[in-house]
C-alpha cells in the first residue's frame, strides 16, 4: 500500500467517525454528553479538512501515489 | 335471622372496616414498624377475629374497640410527624456508639449492649476491627449504622478523579413480545427505530421476551429461544477503537514524512484527535 492510499484510508475512517459522533450527539438524552460529542465532532471535522487538503496536494505533487 | 347469616354479615362488614383502617394506618414495611404500631395492628386483627365467629356478640362493641385502637395509633403517627420531641418520646432516639473512632462506653451501657454485641453488629457490616470505624450509631429500630474511616471506604470514581458519564435509568421497551409505547416515548424513540434495531439483530418482535434500551439508544434483548445468540451492542467501543486507530495512523504518517510542514500538520491533527478521544471516552464506555 502506498502512502497516498494509506492517507486515503485514514481520511475515510475520520469521515466515518465524524458521522458516528453526529449520530450519537443526536441520539443522546444528556446535555453534557451531547456537548462533548459535538465538540469532538468539531475537532474531527477540522482534522478532516486538513487531511483533505493534504490529499489533494499528494495526488497533484506525486501522481505515482495514485 | 339464622346464625350463619349473622356471621357472614359481620365478617364482611368488619373485613371492610379493617381493610380501610390498615390502609389509613400507612404502608410502613413490617420491619420498620415500632413495637406500638406492631401491637395495635395485632389487636385490630384480634378484635375482628373474635367478633366474626361469635354470632352472640354485639357488633357495635367490635366497632367501638376498633375505632379506639385505630384512632390512637393514627393520631400518634400524625403528631410524631409534626413534633420532634414527641417523636423522640414515642419512637426513641438514636444512640451514638462510636464517635471520632472512639467507643462511647457510657452509651453502650445505657442501651444495654455488651462489647460482644457491638463487635457482632460490626461484623455484620464486614468490619472486624473496631478501630476501622469513624462513626457508628444505633438506630431506634435496633440496627447499627456504621461510617468506616475514609481509607476503609470503598473506592469511588470521585476518589480516583475519573469522569463518568451521567446515566439515567434504562427503559423496558418490549415485554413478552409486545411493544411498550410509553417507555419508547420517554426515550424520544419511535416504533420505526425499534424495528430497525431488531432488524439489525435479525430477530422478530414476537420472539423477544424482554427488550431494554439505554439513554444512548442501545437495545439489549432477551429472546424466548435461548439457543439464538444475540450480539451485544458494541457500536460505542467500535467508534472509540476507530478513533484510536486513526490517531496512531496520523502519528505513523508524521514519522514517515520528511517534509517539515507536513510533519507539523500531522502532529497538530494527531493532538487534536487525542483531545477528541479524551473528550468522548467517558461517554462511550
Amino acid at each position: 500500500m502506498t502512502v497516498g492510499s494509506q492517507v486515503k484510508g485514514c481520511y475515510a475512517s475520520i469521515k466515518s467517525i465524524e458521522a458516528s459522533l453526529a449520530l450519537l450527539a443526536n441520539k443522546t438524552q444528556h446535555q453534557e454528553s451531547q456537548q462533548a460529542f459535538q465538540e469532538a465532532k468539531q475537532l474531527i471535522s477540522e482534522i478532516k479538512d486538513d487531511l483533505q487538503k493534504h490529499l489533494i496536494h499528494l495526488t497533484r505533487e506525486e501522481p505515482q501515489y495514485e | 335471622m339464622p346464625d350463619w347469616i349473622t356471621v357472614v354479615i359481620k365478617s364482611i362488614s368488619l373485613l371492610v372496616i379493617l381493610f380501610f383502617m390498615t390502609k389509613l394506618l400507612g404502608t410502613k414495611h413490617m420491619s420498620k414498624m415500632n413495637v406500638f404500631e406492631y401491637i395495635s395492628g395485632i389487636v385490630l386483627g384480634g378484635i375482628v377475629a373474635i367478633h366474626t365467629i361469635d354470632p352472640d356478640k354485639n357488633i357495635s362493641y367490635a366497632i367501638i374497640a376498633m375505632v379506639i385502637w385505630f384512632v390512637i395509633p393514627f393520631s400518634f403517627e400524625k403528631i410524631s410527624l409534626k413534633s420532634k420531641s414527641f417523636r423522640d418520646f414515642t419512637q426513641g432516639k438514636s444512640t451514638v456508639f462510636i464517635q471520632d473512632g472512639k467507643i462511647m462506653e457510657e452509651n453502650l451501657k445505657k442501651a444495654g449492649y455488651s462489647t460482644d454485641d457491638l463487635l457482632e453488629k460490626l461484623r455484620d457490616r464486614d468490619i472486624f476491627l473496631a478501630s476501622d470505624v469513624e462513626f457508628a450509631v444505633l438506630e431506634p429500630n435496633g440496627s447499627l449504622n456504621v461510617l468506616p474511616k475514609k481509607e476503609n471506604r470503598p473506592l469511588t470514581a470521585k476518589d480516583l478523579g475519573i469522569k463518568v458519564a451521567p446515566e439515567k435509568q434504562p427503559q423496558t421497551v418490549i415485554m413478552d413480545g409486545k411493544v411498550i409505547h410509553e417507555s419508547l416515548a420517554n426515550l424520544n424513540l419511535n416504533l420505526n427505530w425499534l424495528e430497525t434495531e431488531l432488524e439489525k439483530l435479525n430477530v422478530s418482535l414476537e420472539n423477544v421476551f424482554l427488550g431494554q434500551a439505554d439513554t444512548n439508544g442501545n437495545l439489549y434483548v432477551d429472546l424466548y429461544d435461548d439457543k439464538i445468540v444475540v450480539p451485544q451492542p458494541a457500536e460505542n467501543e467500535m467508534l472509540l477503537a476507530t478513533m484510536k486507530k486513526c490517531q496512531a495512523d496520523l502519528e505513523l504518517f508524521m514519522l514517515a514524512t520528511d517534509n517539515d510542514q507536513t510533519k507539523a500538520m500531522y502532529k497538530r491533527n494527531s493532538q487534536k484527535l487525542q483531545k477528541a478521544i479524551d473528550l468522548v471516552e467517558p461517554f462511550l464506555q
